[in-house]
């Protein structure tokens, strides 16, 4: 038998959902230990909000370091006062992450962040018209030192419907939807009732597994956007103290974090599975897991990495062994009584 | 010493309408002082007669309005491709038609590669293989397990740019084996090796793995000094003084090389780079100002203030962007590399800028967005003779190039597609009806457009020659004559590797004829194009070229 925590977290916001957690794991819990880097990818149409998500990212990075890769550099706008130094095709930012060109060669880019030491706690890439997100985010499944963490795809709450009703636009809107981990569905403010209400149901009809959140300004709660931010360790940055409906410019995304309810729990499996039985499960998850990550045995790969992320779920060769087996943790995320804790227990412990 | 040059010829084909052939050309100044007879030709005064050309006929130097300097820069890597290619050297690389023909050429490479006393890890990287002309065979293992010993890493770039094929000890390297799951490692189905990968990888996730090791190499490897000798090495060998590079970032990094390579007075060919305005490293107002700001640093042979935008992929690629009926097979349309409504937005404060914009439109559909939102833009901020121009416009049709005349707007066509690819789009991509009128060259005349044809090389092999063989017979390889009506004039068709990319460049004041005032930029060739049949106009022999009255034979040519 494993050992299991469960962290509802009523009250909230995100910060108080990791404390939660985190004191219930073990003290030397090796999550993050050796883990491969997580890989993001956003999709989305012009004007979705892919820049503001990724300006949002790179600010509210909470202590931890992420490469951004991005097609049109020229369009980053981040605030002077965040950045370190700047070149032709990489911005550094104060709290160590970069955002960098992809230029002509996404490969060239990647192979340059992945190198980096010490190595990101997580990368994002911006996906062009170019590339269908789900053609890129598969170098997350496929390169060894990559897991992918999810696809996300922006929609613009108010321009959707003129769009889907623009042949010319019709199917670029919808074809990176086949793929998504996660849809956030952005500017819901500008969008009128009856707008909003065709974007909801457009997304019903077209993505009836994927969770859904909307925004405004792309701010969306950090653990849905990044496994990175899934960990025991995370959020050493206080919580901010702003009052309930603060509408200071900088603690914008305390809205999102204040009426989010998240829940996580968590386990350190202690029997050993077979790798059939473990993708059949990531294939379909029980209902209300958004992400689950961590290590387990198998008996084809022994120690394995597992990583769920909307849809799409993967195991792999860990690439080492944890230190102290027993301290080998997994941790899922839902919505607050959404979390299917009972199918948690009863499968990975 | 006079300081007037007068060359004599055995014919001269200024492709100036007004003075269509001559047999001498006077030039000081690496410029055109006269044409016509010796005696027209020494009317400046004292000169000296050059007899070099005597038995040779000179055409305008040939203008390529729409390739890239990479051609120059793939031939450290070898060429495994289904056509004849003619590398810098001047050596053709025999087309290869059969696997084992591929799988031979790669074992030469191991053996002299062995001989040299290259380590066995050193990969062999190769490139222009393309399985569309093995009637659905594919590459595997099988057959490249079979060159040498097994143990050289091997990765064979295909012509499309979509996919490689890696052999076994290169899967080893990348880490790819039964165990990786993603959708562009192809896995043998059946026999010994089920499960296992057949060392096709599809696709940027698969490929990336391959890459990730054999790093910044081959193909992907930066423009450097000695791609840019091969370029103009290429360009000497097939007439061409005037090229573009029709995308380039124009960072620190490339303006460095440009400005070394053709700083150089032995540099024989003039190179129009054009500014990467799209997914690029600037905002559409910062890249304007950029480009504004480099064209003070303007040479003779090297030009700033193009710019290329791009709305579509490729039809081939089935991710062009088609009309109604779309794909022939049946495959989805294909993607906006450019939003249009980011691309209007982009496009006018460029031509607000004053800056000529070469777009790429593959498709019909991406040529209509394209005409429409420059029509918009024109409405708003008009500009006399701005010469925007369409690259590729591959399907567009006679209604569109009314609409193109009227805008005042240029056509660059594929021509070279005829032959490369017109049986798979006949077969596949847009069916009977549409390859016929497959880069539609005498419909835009027809309708009065600006008209260029191109190689887009290294796509397709730089060779303008070639590519007006093209326009004129529309004949593919399985003998098809694509819309026999939509075929060119021997004459319109030098016109449109010459006057016509020059217009498009906004440099027909300066080249693309022969006559004074114009640089002294000839075609040097060996035969008459307009005295072979026009099926044999791709076998036209080039001697070299004269750029700005520098004489630059090709390579094995004594000058």
């Amino acid at each position: 038998m494993g050992h299991s925590v469960v962290g509802p977290c009523v009250s909230g916001d995100w910060e108080r959902v990791v404390g939660s957690a985190t004191c219930c794991l073990p003290d030397e819990s090796d999550l993050t230990l050796r883990s491969r880097i997580p890989l993001t990818v956003i999709g989305g149409f012009l004007g979705a909000g892919k820049t503001t998500l990724l300006n949002y990212w790179l600010r509210e990075s909470r202590g931890k370091r992420f490469a951004v890769l991005v097609n049109d550099f020229g369009a980053i706008n981040i605030d002077a006062a965040l950045i370190a130094s700047a070149d032709s095709d990489t911005i550094a930012l104060t709290n160590g992450c970069v955002c960098c060109s992809i230029g002509d060669d996404l490969s060239q880019a990647l192979i340059r962040v992945l190198d980096a030491s010490p190595p990101f706690d997580g990368i994002v890439i911006e996906a062009s018209g170019v590339s269908d997100p789900w053609r890129i985010a598969q170098i997350g499944l496929a390169e060894p030192g990559l897991s992918l963490d999810g696809v996300i795809v922006l929609l613009d709450a108010q321009a959707l419907a003129d769009n889907l009703a623009n042949p010319l636009l019709r199917d670029s809107i919808e074809r990176p939807l086949a793929h998504a981990d996660l849809v956030v569905l952005n500017k819901v403010d500008l969008a009128d009732d009856a707008a909003l209400e065709t974007a909801r149901d457009w997304i019903r009809r077209n993505a009836p597994s994927v969770h859904c959140c909307e925004t405004t300004n792309a701010e969306i709660a950090l653990p849905l956007l990044s496994g990175a931010h899934l960990t025991s360790e995370s959020n050493t940055a206080p919580p901010h103290d702003c009052h309930e409906h603060c509408e200071h410019p900088e603690h914008a995304h305390s809205s999102v974090a204040h009426d989010q309810q998240f829940a996580t729990w968590s386990c350190a499996p202690s029997r050993v599975y077979s790798l059939v039985d473990v993708k059949a499960w990531l294939k379909a998850p029980p209902a209300g897991v958004l992400r689950l990550k961590g290590f387990v045995e198998t008996q084809e790969y022994g120690w394995s990495e597992v990583q769920f992320s909307g849809r799409t779920g993967s195991v792999r060769r860990a690439l080492a062994s944890p230190a102290n087996p027993r301290t080998a943790a997994l941790v899922a995320i839902g919505l607050n009584g959404s979390l299917p804790v009972a199918a948690l227990i009863s499968y990975w412990t | 010493m006079p300081n007037i040059t007068v060359y004599r010829a055995k014919v001269i084909h200024t492709l100036n309408p007004m003075q269509p052939t001559a047999t001498h050309v006077a030039v000081r100044d690496g410029r055109i002082l006269a044409v016509g007879d010796l005696a027209q030709a020494s009317a400046w005064g004292a000169f000296e007669l050059d007899e070099r050309f005597a038995d040779k006929v000179l055409l305008p130097g040939f203008v390529e309005g729409h390739c890239h300097l990479k051609e120059g820069g793939m031939w450290d890597s070898p060429y495994l491709g289904w056509f004849d290619r003619r590398d810098p050297k001047g050596k053709v690389w025999p087309g290869l038609r059969s696997r084992d023909a591929v799988v031979a050429r790669l074992h030469e490479i191991d053996a002299e590669m062995a001989a040299r006393g290259e380590p066995e890890a050193k990969p062999i990287i190769a490139w222009g293989f393309d399985p569309i002309y093995f009637g659905g065979e594919r590459m595997t293992v099988d057959h490249l397990d079979r060159v040498g010993n097994g143990k050289r890493p091997i990765v064979i770039a295909h012509a499309n740019g979509h996919l490689l094929n890696a052999n076994s000890a290169m899967l080893r390297w990348a880490e790819i084996s039964s165990e990786t799951e993603v959708e562009g490692v192809v896995k043998f189905s059946e026999g010994a090796l089920a499960g296992e990968p057949t060392g096709e990888l599809q696709e940027p996730a698969a490929m990336f793995l391959v890459i990730r090791k054999v790093g910044n190499a081959g193909l992907i490897a930066p423009m450097d000094d000695n791609g840019m000798a091969g370029f103009a090495a290429i360009c000497r060998a097939q007439g061409v003084t005037t090229a573009t590079d029709l995308v380039n970032t124009l960072g620190e990094a490339d303006l460095a090389v440009l400005e070394r390579a053709t700083g150089d007075d032995n540099y024989s060919v003039r190179i129009l780079p054009a500014f990467k305005a799209f997914h690029g490293t600037h905002g559409a107002a910062a890249g304007a100002e950029h480009v504004k700001a480099l064209m003070p640093r303007s040479t003779d042979r090297l030009r700033f203030g193009l710019v290329k935008m791009m709305l579509d992929g490729s039809i081939q690629g089935f991710s062009a962007r088609l009309r109604w009926p779309g794909h022939f097979n049946g495959a989805p349309n294909g993607i906006w590399v450019t939003a249009p409504s980011q691309y209007e937005a982009d496009f006018e404060t460029y031509h607000r800028a004053g800056l000529t914009i070469h777009t790429h439109t593959n498709g019909d559909e991406a040529s209509l967005v394209a005409i429409d939102a420059i029509e918009r833009v024109l409405a708003r901020a008009p500009r006399p003779d701005h010469r925007h121009t369409l690259q590729h416009g591959q399907m567009i049709d006679a209604p569109m190039f009314k609409r193109m005349a009227s805008l005042g707007l240029c056509a660059n066509l594929f021509a070279n597609h005829l032959w490369y690819w017109g049986d798979q789009h006949y077969e596949m991509t847009m069916g009977p009806d549409r390859a016929n009128r497959l880069d539609a060259c005498q419909s835009a005349l027809n309708a009065g457009v600006p008209l260029a044809i191109h190689s887009d090389a290294p796509v397709t092999p730089l060779a303008p020659l070639f590519t007006a063989w093209c326009a004129v017979n529309r004949v593919t390889p399985s003998g098809r004559v694509l819309g026999a009506n939509e075929r060119l004039s021997v004459m319109d068709a030098l016109r449109a590797i010459t006057i016509g990319p020059a217009y498009t460049l906004k440099l027909d004041h300066e080249i693309g004829s022969i006559e004074c005032g114009k640089r002294a930029d000839f075609a040097v060739l060996e035969d008459d194009p307009f005295a072979v049949a026009s099926n044999a106009l791709k076998d036209v022999r080039v001697w070299g070229t004269v750029l700005s009255g520098r004489v630059f034979p090709a390579i094995g040519n004594a000058s």
